[in-house]
């Protein structure tokens, strides 16, 4: 009889509001810089809330290792990227023809792709050494996960699969996805035991159905707008069309989750189930999307309110002395609730939309096999030499 | 003391032990299990840590102080999980360095260092490698190529001082064009250049002049009108030659490219961050273009004196020039694109004193044609 444990999530709105407004104001106080601890600090309370049965996961990074990492980080991308694009706007300006002519114009645009290209095996290297650090620092059951030093194998395979995607018109996605997927769950470990991804890329493409009919609706949009002349059609169906494929492309996303991993064994015994719904996520995402809209709605009213009467009760005909304080007093505390009120809708997303997502899928997420983790031994640490610090150099991956 | 029963983790292994835990004189946590080694484990109540930012409040998760990091902070890999109230609240009592951080030894020196390494990687590109290599990219560029450059920039001026269609601003009158013709002639015969200079006017209030890549100088009419006379708007002109000579604008364009990478690197993603990285980008730019005004400026001596045109046109322009920044809010030397105008000003006075004879550069006549071009 295989043991199962369901996931549960634990999180809490107004714990998680706090600490993304407390660490979004010393980020900003701090020019940045504590921006590694926030994220880590973060990362811990969503870690902490994600239980597989009684057990919670735990985030064991540190900001400081993350400022390092940063640091060593910039060294090596100062020379790189600075070299580099200097390099580029030189060849992009011997392109620069006379921009008045179509071919001038396309050399220009080629000039500003051709940087793009460059920094790209750099984002594939991050993202891959991002996922190996988050997972080096991850524990469950106070074992530790890991990953294989294997950045490079990634970004050559994942420059091919996006060409192959671009140059098939998106026929590959499912492929890329589950090949992508593949070559890092394969190198994914948790103590001495080893995931492995199984399955079929094929098996993806039920999950593309909805993008699909969003595609359909737009061609049938043009259809009615070329063909038949209604433009009011016309443009409904787009509307419609573009909704359908924000919509599909969420239905992807999980649907490829579900596939991804319950197709994924770990030491061959232990099993995993995902079974979160697209209609859930998009369910909520609309819903905190209003939700934010109304809260910031009614502050940018209070807001507007208060400046006016203000405004009405200063005399400008009687300049004063204290008028220029006042004025520069107002100023200040104008420029702080605007920043403020930045803060506050970061937060709210984070408790309206990110949290609920996640709560969502992990809950949805279970796992059989649970007799045999006790058998699992640990793994040597991982030093995780740049932590992140390429990823947050280049901007990738946001917050979490 | 009774004993409650909480989850125990190996650490070097995935098992898990329900241990009986108490608490032992106020000093000791202590953990029963026969799966343990001797079947106890005393934990100091001083070298406890919990851990933060955690999501349940229902339990806290509780490790050791370790002496050394083996891959994060400074404790040690077993974990035990605390889900009875009253033990959770004595243990928040008597443990005063629960929530304590410690930091591995030599923390501090690491981060000096490392603070050192990344600040003198980004000083040294930003003040000696990309200038290094701008100057040479800027000459082996070729001319034909900085002149489609340079023309591109003109029309984005162009649009920027509020013009439409390619061309829409440029003032052009049959004497105004011979005027400005023979003013360039004047300061070319004497000092030829490897560039074909195109000079234009174009139609806007701004007191300004410009020397975009590849011999593209444009007069904005302001400074046509703001001039009193011919002397002072052919030492603008002799300025602007000066720039084009030494490849500044291209050589300035590829420095830009450089170090905007670099900088909204440094800065991050946070909300102000773009602000600073302007901020950081102007300062910088400006530290550039102080040293090539000055240069520009000893090339316009030499260009009059050879052409026997008098600096004194110069030094009444800046004059005048002076007098209109009065106006203005002082901006700090550092964040000033020029070099302070009176001191620019007495260095063309001083030069005029060991000028030659001199003529003015246009008559009567020309000179207010030229003044009349955008009319």
């Amino acid at each position: 009889m295989s043991e199962q444990l369901i996931g549960r999530y634990h999180g809490d709105k107004k714990t998680l509001f706090w600490l993304v407004m407390k660490t979004s104001f010393l980020t900003l106080i701090t020019l940045g810089i504590y921006r590694f601890w926030a994220k880590t600090r973060i990362r811990k309370y969503l870690w902490s809330g994600t239980a597989a049965g009684q057990d919670s996961f735990e985030y064991t990074g540190t900001g400081l290792e993350k400022f390092l990492g940063f640091l060593v980080a910039i060294v090596v991308l100062a020379i790189y990227l600075g070299i580099v694009q200097m390099i580029l706007l030189f060849f992009g300006l011997s392109l620069m023809a006379d921009a008045t002519t179509t071919a001038g114009q396309i050399a220009q645009i080629a000039s500003i792709y051709i940087s793009f290209f460059a920094v790209m095996p750099l984002i594939f290297f991050a993202q891959y050494r991002a996922r190996r650090y988050k997972m080096a620092r991850t524990r469950w059951r106070g074992i530790r996960f890991g990953m294989d030093s294997a950045a490079w194998g990634f970004v050559w395979r994942a420059i091919a699969h996006s060409f192959l995607t671009i140059i098939t018109l998106g026929l590959m996605v499912p492929r890329q996805t589950f090949k992508l997927e593949k070559y890092m769950a394969d190198r994914t470990w948790f103590g001495d035991a080893q995931f492995v991804q199984n399955g079929r890329w094929q098996s993806l493409y039920p999950g593309l159905k909805h993008i699909g009919i969003g595609f359909l609706i737009l061609i049938a949009a043009g259809a009615v707008g070329v063909m038949l002349d209604v433009i009011g059609a016309a443009i409904f169906l787009v509307v419609v069309g573009y909704i359908w494929l924000i919509f599909g492309s969420v239905y992807y996303r999980i649907f490829a989750l579900n596939y991804l991993t319950g197709n994924k064994l770990l030491n061959g015994q232990i099993g995993f189930y995902s079974g979160g719904q697209a209609g859930k996520v998009v369910g909520i995402a609309i819903k905190g999307t209003l939700l934010i809209a109304l809260v910031g709605g009614v502050i940018g009213l209070v807001f507007a309110g208060v400046g006016a009467v203000l405004l009405n009760s200063v005399d400008f005909q009687k300049p004063s002395e204290f008028m220029g304080v006042i004025g520069g007093a107002l100023g200040i505390i104008g420029f702080v609730a605007y920043i403020g009120f930045f803060l506050l809708l970061s937060a709210l997303s984070f408790i309206w939309i990110t949290q609920p997502i996640i709560g969502h899928v992990v809950e949805n997420m279970s796992l059989s096999g649970a007799e045999h983790l006790d058998a699992i031994q640990q793994r040597s640490a991982d030093a995780g030499a740049d932590a992140d610090g390429f990823a947050d150099a280049l901007d990738i991956g946001g917050a979490i | 003391m009774t004993s409650v029963s909480c989850r125990y983790f190996v650490g070097a292994t995935g098992r898990r032990l329900d241990v009986d835990a108490s608490l032992e004189h106020s000093e000791f946590l202590r953990l029963s299990h026969p799966e343990l080694p001797n079947g106890l484990l005393r934990w100091p109540l001083k070298d406890l840590r919990a851990l933060a930012d955690q999501a349940r409040t229902d339990q806290i998760v509780l490790s050791l102080r370790a002496d050394t990091a083996i891959d994060s902070a400074l404790i040690e890999e077993a974990r035990l999980t605390v889900d009875d109230p009253q033990l959770i609240a004595d243990i928040k009592m008597l443990c005063p360095e629960l929530g304590k951080r410690d930091l591995p030894e030599g923390s501090g020196r690491k981060i000096v260092t490392r603070i050192g390494m990344a600040v003198g990687a980004i000083v040294l590109m930003i003040f000696v490698i990309l200038p290094a290599m701008a100057n040479t990219l800027a000459y082996i560029i070729p001319i034909k190529r900085e002149v489609a450059y340079g023309k591109a920039v003109v029309r984005q001026m162009e649009r920027f001082f509020g013009g439409s269609t390619a061309g829409e601003l440029v003032c052009s009158t049959p004497e105004g064009d011979a005027a400005l013709a023979k003013m360039v002639a004047r300061l070319t015969a004497t000092s030829p250049t490897d560039y074909e200079l195109n000079v234009s006017v174009m139609r806007h209030e701004m007191v300004n002049a410009f020397a975009a890549p590849g011999g593209q100088i444009v007069f904005v009419d302001g400074l046509i009108q703001q001039a009193t006379s011919p002397d002072e708007m052919a030492a603008v002109l002799a300025h602007e030659i000066g720039h084009v000579v030494s490849r500044d604008a291209t050589r300035g364009a590829l420095r830009a490219a450089g170090s905007a990478g670099l900088l909204s690197m440094v800065f991050g993603d946070f909300a102000g961050g773009t602000a600073a990285v302007v901020i950081a980008e102007y300062t910088l730019n400006a530290s550039y273009t102080r040293e090539a005004e000055a240069q520009a400026d000893t090339f316009a001596h030499n260009m009059l004196e050879a052409a026997n045109v008098s600096t004194i046109g110069m030094a009444d322009f800046f004059g005048s020039l002076n007098g209109l920044e009065d106006e203005m809010p002082d901006l700090p030397i550092y964040l000033s694109s020029h070099p302070d105008t009176q001191e620019r000003a007495d260095l063309a006075t001083e030069f005029a004193k060991g000028q030659g004879t001199t003529t003015p550069v246009l008559d009567d006549a020309e000179w207010n044609a030229l003044k009349a071009i955008c009319d």
